[in-house]
C-alpha cells in the first residue's frame, strides 16, 4: 500500500518509470476483468489502453482516495459499459481463450482450470451485464459492495440485490448444466 | 457451505487469468507517455493557472499584490509643502494689531500665524506698569 502511495506521488512528479510499474502491476488483472465483461479480447484491450491514457493525463493532479486497484477497476468497468453500448449486441466469441492461463504448475490442474475459467467466462456471459459488472468488481478485483455503489453512482441496495439475483441465476444455470 | 457460496466460490477460482501481449504493453505506455508529456508541458506553460488551483496559492498572491500596492502608496504619495513662514511686514505693535495686519496673517498661516503676531507684537510692548498713563500708553502703541 505505502509503495503503491509513492508510486502515485512519483507519477504525481511526472515520473514515466512509476507510470510503467502501475502499469506492469495492474494490466493482467485490469484486461482479465474487461475481458469478463466484454468477452471481447481486442475491445478489453482498447479499454485499458483508453483507461491508462486517461490516468496518464491525471499526472501532476492525481488525488488517490481507496485503492488504485479499486480506481482503475472503476474505470475500467465504466470505460466497458460504454463500449458494451456502442457494439452490436450480437454475442462476441472470447478469442482470448488461448490465453487465459492457470495459477497451478501442475498441466492436469492446469488444464482443469483453463476449462474452469473457460466454463465460467460462458456462464457470466449469460447474465445481464449490470449482473456481470457487480458479480466481477466484487468476487474478481475484491471491492466492496459501498465501493462499488459510490464508483458506479448507484444505491449500495442495487448492487447488493444486482449481486444476488446474478449469482441466483448463475447457480440456476449451472444446476440446470449438471441435470442435462 | 450454503449453495450461494458455492457459487461465490465457483466464480472466484473460476477467474480468467489474462495476459497483456508485448504489442499491446508498447501501444499503451507509448500512447500513455504522451499524453503524460503532453499534461506535464500544459501545466510548466501555464504558471498562473496553477497558482489559481491552489487555494494558499491564491491567498498568497493576493497578500503580495496587497503589500506592494500599499508600499507604493506610501512611498509615492506627495509630501504636504511646509507651512509658509510668517514674516511680520508690521514694523509697531500697533501695526501688528490692526485688523488688516490681523488679516493678512490669518490669511498666511490661519490662527497659528494670528497667534504668533500678536504675541510677538506684546512681547515688543513688553511689561508695562500699573501706573502708566493711558496717553502714554496710546502713544507708545501707535508707535509715536
Amino acid at each position: 500500500m505505502i509503495d503503491e502511495k509513492i508510486l502515485v506521488w512519483k507519477f504525481n512528479r511526472g515520473s514515466k518509470d512509476a507510470l510503467r510499474r502501475l502499469y506492469e502491476k495492474y494490466k493482467d488483472d485490469l484486461l482479465g476483468l474487461a475481458v469478463t465483461l466484454l468477452r471481447d479480447r481486442s475491445l478489453a484491450e482498447d479499454v485499458v489502453h483508453d483507461v491508462f491514457v486517461s490516468f496518464a493525463r491525471t499526472t501532476g493532479r492525481f488525488v488517490l482516495s481507496g485503492t488504485l486497484k479499486g480506481y482503475l477497476s472503476t474505470c475500467v468497468a465504466n470505460c466497458a459499459r460504454d463500449k458494451n453500448r456502442l457494439r452490436s449486441s450480437k454475442d462476441v466469441g472470447l478469442d482470448a481463450a488461448e490465453n487465459i492461463e492457470s495459477d497451478s504448475g501442475n498441466p492436469v490442474k492446469c488444464a482443469a482450470g483453463c476449462e474452469q475459467a473457460r466454463t465460467l467466462q460462458d456462464l457470466l456471459g449469460r447474465l445481464p451485464y449490470e449482473q456481470r459488472e457487480i458479480i466481477a468488481l466484487h468476487l474478481h478485483q475484491e471491492m466492496r459492495f459501498r465501493e462499488i455503489a459510490e464508483a458506479l453512482g448507484i444505491s449500495i441496495n442495487t448492487v447488493q440485490s444486482r449481486y444476488r439475483y446474478g449469482l441466483e441465476k448463475l447457480r440456476s444455470i449451472l444446476n440446470s448444466a449438471v441435470t442435462k | 457451505m450454503k449453495p450461494i457460496e458455492n457459487t461465490e466460490n465457483f466464480v472466484r477460482r473460476g477467474k480468467a487469468k489474462v495476459t497483456t501481449g508485448p504489442r499491446m504493453d508498447k501501444r499503451v505506455l507509448d500512447d500513455s507517455f504522451a499524453a503524460m508529456d503532453k499534461t506535464l508541458g500544459a501545466n510548466k506553460t501555464n504558471a498562473a493557472r496553477m497558482i489559481l488551483r491552489s487555494r494558499l496559492a491564491r491567498l498568497a498572491a493576493a497578500a503580495v499584490i496587497i503589500v506592494a500596492v500599499g508600499l507604493l502608496m506610501v512611498y509615492r504619495a506627495p509630501v504636504p509643502p511646509p507651512p509658509p513662514r510668517t514674516t511680520s511686514v508690521a514694523k509697531s505693535p500697533a501695526e501688528m494689531l490692526t485688523a488688516m495686519s490681523l488679516n493678512l496673517a490669518w490669511r498666511r498661516g490661519g490662527i497659528e500665524a494670528v497667534d504668533e503676531q500678536t504675541s510677538k507684537a506684546f512681547e515688543m510692548l513688553g511689561s508695562q506698569s500699573a501706573t502708566v498713563s493711558i496717553h502714554e500708553l496710546l502713544a507708545e502703541s501707535n508707535g509715536v
